[in-house]
């Protein structure tokens, strides 16, 4: 077990210490900060596609009222570093060349040109309409096929074409083998949609610099206050030490707010330039447009297949339509190549990945960033069963790994090692009851209602097992933290992860407070400091094993270190010692107990001790990884397609999964609910949509359409019993499973629905008209 | 810059007066002049509902009304929900439930249920599913709101005399 006995916090839905502030509206949100003397940043942004910029006239915006700046993109090229951003800021890409503000030419719809700084927001955004920007057009690179095309026009010159990352191909297995032994070749061209985050905050920043100390003070809504401090520093050309970076409560961000954007840039020059605090909060037609998308990928894959349903091997084509500017769409294909066979005895893999650029926002992270993979072979596996005119299920179950392989392999390197996919795609078939359910179709087709079934299994490394004992685990590396008894008995603990919903000043609490020995309300979970937080950040679906393992690891330390003190004011042995309800005691002996404030207090008191006695009462300690391990599970859900208006209703959603130990069901809970209401979001309603001319189409929620209350079914959860892994920490994450699985489920089960029309799904993106063509109900578009 | 105009609004039982420019919104004057920032901003075109308040009583996107509109309105914002005594029921129960994540959309949500449980104190999922239906939440899938909701319905069924008013665990504020 991973938890003492006599563990309380850890597996109980503990209510969220986030929550009485956030209830009563006294949360501390990026546009809640104000500073003295602060003024307001609003962004001149492109409303083309591809253009050159020939002129920009700034005059007389500069005179208009409030009016403090205006910064061209030419201007602030002269006054930040050379460099990537946001994702592609932190790991080092630094080609293409590009700056904060464009500077010579645009490449999407809201690429930021300027940046005007006034007295209020409303004043920014009067004298934007007032700088007048020349474009000469140039052609609009929209779709992967004209970019593919050496003919198009290249949106970055020094990239030669606007392929930037060149097709290559890994093998794993024989492949040539399995295709060449296989019964039967199953082929199908797979794509996911634009779709995008869709934080409910968008982004922002405020930014303040102390001229006398060149010292700069940030506010960020990020998801790592210290990879935002590095990416700021890198492209302010300062130090990191003369930035300090802080967050407060953020609404939400799915992979989106990472390291440091272009406007974040721009907004910290405004603020040196200015010497005064300048806040920028996003729009939301700025977010929409500029902000960052996700997924659009495209998939050729084949697979080779036995009759009785074996899958052999399987050879891929994927690329990334990876937006305007670099970001996370040419570095997604590796993590999505290594996830391909998933928890699947797939013996043999060929896997092609390449990239390219087009004049679309920038692709960013979004919840599971290569789910991908999940998508195209959840869907090719139901496939592969209507060429073999079998039971999707039966193909899943000839070819899963359970818990009884212990020595199954990815084929593309790690161990599957205690994977529970084949049992918990059983238990989901137990509570569908698929007999009962494909009975139940039979006579609904009878009547003309469309029901369906639709299964999809997965694992996501959360953190994933090591491939050799020596690497690391984690985004960043083992993660760190730093625990100190506070005078008063209090357990401070410092994190560099960066709760933007996932609730860690809770579960991080419980788990200190079990092992150390206090009260879950004697624990304070401190985040968003760069002046105190270890460095980290919050992402990958990682927080539960490595900040939860670092919690653990960090709790024994310091645990020891009282112990070490209280052994020589009380006299006692370190073996008969025990840390209770925040009073260390004799074991047994209860009268006893020394308050741990007590102990401080005496530990320190002038003379108590010798001199060489540890009394700082911290220990900082980072935690590996350990074993690391797999979450993962299998998602099931009957639809119903009303084909008079192509739309979907949900009978039942069904979740059985492995997360390994739960530190806070409800928590686990709600992070899976979340990603599965986002996948049916995809699914049904959202897209990023673009026009031939690349002109942007969804920048309001009245053309991106989110789910609401009533589009989303409840969700039945069950946990599997976990294997455990590692001897001391079993927490895994789940933060992106929920959306990864969740669009094939939905899927297949549509496709199933449809089957009496022979539907066939190929693009993951299924509105009502789409259903309706696939029904002959319309003709198809 | 626009003409500015003298209003006063009660906010939380508070009579509060201010001078503002003709096209601020209700929500800029709440968050700018008030200091009530507990109403948050998500979209500014009245599609998420994160900036919902009441208006008289009745739930109002405050990012779609002007604050000269506000002028001689009694208005009730998040912050009005808690008294010296604790939350209300609806609020203890979203703690209960785990209700929400990030904290963004909850004003919002807050407001509107709390409009929909004054008109109908014992909502079936289905009557509290499309009473939320305008508000946007992009964490949690919804259903432990929906569970909030109906738990607060409960509580106030089971314990009457203390439908809105001191709650079991106070917290301080």
């Amino acid at each position: 077990m991973t938890i003492q006995a006599g563990a309380r916090f850890v597996g109980a839905s503990v209510k969220r210490s986030e929550d009485p502030r956030i209830l009563t509206g006294r949360g501390n949100y990026i546009d809640d900060i104000v500073l003295p003397r602060m003024v307001h940043a609003a962004f001149v942004r492109s409303p083309l596609a591809h253009a050159r910029i020939t002129e920009i006239d700034a005059a007389t915006a500069r005179e208009a009222p409030g009016v403090l700046a205006v910064i061209t993109g030419e201007e602030m090229a002269a006054l930040v570093t050379p460099g990537g951003y946001g994702i592609a800021g932190l790991f080092g890409v630094d080609k293409p060349d590009y700056c904060a503000l464009a500077n010579d030419k645009v490449r999407h719809v809201g690429d930021p040109v300027a940046v005007v700084v006034a007295q209020t927001r409303a004043l920014a955004e009067d004298a934007c309409e007032l700088v007048e920007v020349d474009y000469d057009d140039l052609p609009a690179v929209v779709t992967i096929d004209q970019a593919l095309d050496p003919a198009s026009s290249p949106i970055f010159e020094d990239l030669g074409s606007n392929v930037i990352l060149p097709p290559s191909t890994k093998v794993f297995g024989d492949v040539e083998a399995a295709f060449a032994r296989a019964d039967r070749i199953v082929r199908a061209r797979i794509s996911q949609h634009r779709y995008q985050n869709v934080p409910m905050e968008c982004r922002g920043i405020v930014a303040s610099y102390d001229p006398t100390s060149q010292d700069f003070l940030i506010w960020s809504a990020n998801q790592g206050v210290q990879p935002a401090r590095q990416g700021l520093a890198a492209r302010l050309g300062v130090p990191v030490e003369k930035v300090r970076v802080r967050a407060g409560d953020i609404g939400g961000s799915f992979g989106l707010k990472t390291g440091s954007s272009r406007e974040d840039v721009a907004v910290a020059v405004a603020a040196k330039v200015l010497r005064r605090p300048v806040k920028w909060c996003e729009d939301r037609f700025e977010h929409m447009c500029s902000a960052g998308q996700a997924r659009d990928e495209r998939y050729d894959i084949e697979a080779a297949v036995m009759d009785d349903g074996e899958i052999l091997g399987l050879r891929a084509d994927m690329v990334v339509d990876s937006g305007s500017y670099p970001g996370m769409g040419a570095m997604v294909s590796g993590l999505a190549m290594e996830m391909l066979p998933n928890a699947y005895k797939i013996g043999a893999l060929s896997f092609t990945a390449s990239a390219v650029v087009t004049n679309k926002a920038t692709y960013v992270a979004y919840r599971g960033p290569w789910a991908s993979e999940t998508f195209v072979r959840e869907r090719l596996i139901d496939l592969v069963a209507l060429e073999l005119g079998k039971d999707p299920l039966e193909i899943r179950r000839r070819n899963v790994v359970g818990q009884d392989d212990h020595d199954a392999v990815m084929v593309t390197g790690r161990t599957l090692a205690g994977v529970t996919n084949r049992e918990s795609i059983e238990r989901a078939a137990q509570l569908i009851d698929v007999p009962a359910f494909r009975r139940r179709q039979a006579r609904a087709r009878e009547q003309h209602r469309y029901l369906g079934l639709g299964f999809a299994s997965f694992i996501e490394p959360a953190p994933g097992p090591r491939r050799t004992p020596d690497e690391p685990l984690g985004v960043m590396g083992p993660e760190p933290m730093r625990m100190a008894l506070a005078d008063d008995g209090h357990l401070l603990v410092y994190t560099g992860q960066m709760p933007h919903g996932q609730s860690h000043q809770t579960t991080l609490a419980q788990v200190a407070a079990d092992e150390f020995g206090v009260a879950f309300d004697q624990v304070e979970v401190v985040v968003g400091d760069t002046d105190v937080v270890p460095s980290s950040l919050t992402g990958g679906s990682l927080s539960a094993t490595m900040a939860g393992g670092a919690a653990v690891v960090s709790a024994r330390a310091l645990r020891a270190k009282v112990i070490a003190v209280a052994e020589l004011l009380l006299e006692a042995s370190a073996e008969d010692l025990e840390i209770v309800d925040g009073a260390i005691a004799v074991r047994g002996i209860s009268s006893s107990a020394l308050p741990l404030a007590e102990l401080v207090a005496s530990a320190r008191a002038p003379g108590r001790l010798p001199d060489d006695v540890d009394t700082t009462f911290e220990a900082s300690e980072t935690y590996d990884g350990g074993a690391g391990g797999w979450s993962g599970g299998t998602h099931a859900a009957i639809v119903e397609v009303d084909l008079t208006t192509g739309l979907v209703s949900f009978e039942r959603y069904v979740v059985v999964e492995d997360c390994g130990d739960i530190i806070n069901p409800a928590v686990v809970d709600g992070q899976i609910r979340g990603g599965v209401a986002q996948g049916i979001g995809a699914v049904l309603l959202e897209r990023s949509a673009y026009d031939e001319d690349g002109q942007f189409l969804s920048a309001t929620f009245m053309d991106y359409l989110l789910p609401t209350a009533l589009s989303i079914p409840f969700i039945e959860i069950e946990h599997l019993p976990a294997t455990r892994t590692d001897e001391i920490v079993n927490f895994r994450g789940v933060g992106e499973g929920g959306l990864i699985v969740s669009t094939p489920t939905v899927c297949n089960a549509i496709e199933d629905a449809l089957a009496p029309f022979g539907a066939r799904i190929y693009e993951e993106y299924c509105p009502p008209s789409r259903l309706l063509e696939l029904a002959g109900v319309i003709p198809t578009a | 810059m626009s003409e500015q105009i003298d209003i006063t609004v009660t906010v939380n039982g508070e009579a509060r007066s201010a001078s503002v420019e003709a096209r601020r919104t209700l929500a800029d004057v709440l968050r700018d002049e008030f200091g009530l920032t507990g109403t948050h901003l998500g979209c500014e075109h009245g599609v998420c509902g994160a900036c919902t308040v009441l208006v008289d009583g009745a739930p109002a996107r405050s990012c779609l009304m002007l604050g000269v509109q506000a002028d001689g309105a009694d208005v009730t914002t998040v912050e009005g929900l808690a008294t010296d005594h604790g939350m209300s029921t609806l609020q203890e129960a979203m703690w209960e439930r785990h209700g929400f994540q990030c904290g963004f959309c909850t004003p919002g949500f807050l407001m509107q249920a709390t409009a929909l449980l004054q008109e109908n104190p014992h909502p079936t999922e289905f009557e509290v599913r499309e009473a939320l239906s305008g508000n946007i939440c992009r964490c949690t899938g919804y259903q432990s709101i929906v569970d909030g909701v109906l738990q607060a319905a409960r509580s106030t069924t089971d314990h009457p005399q203390e439908a809105d008013q001191v709650s079991a665990s106070q917290v301080e504020l």
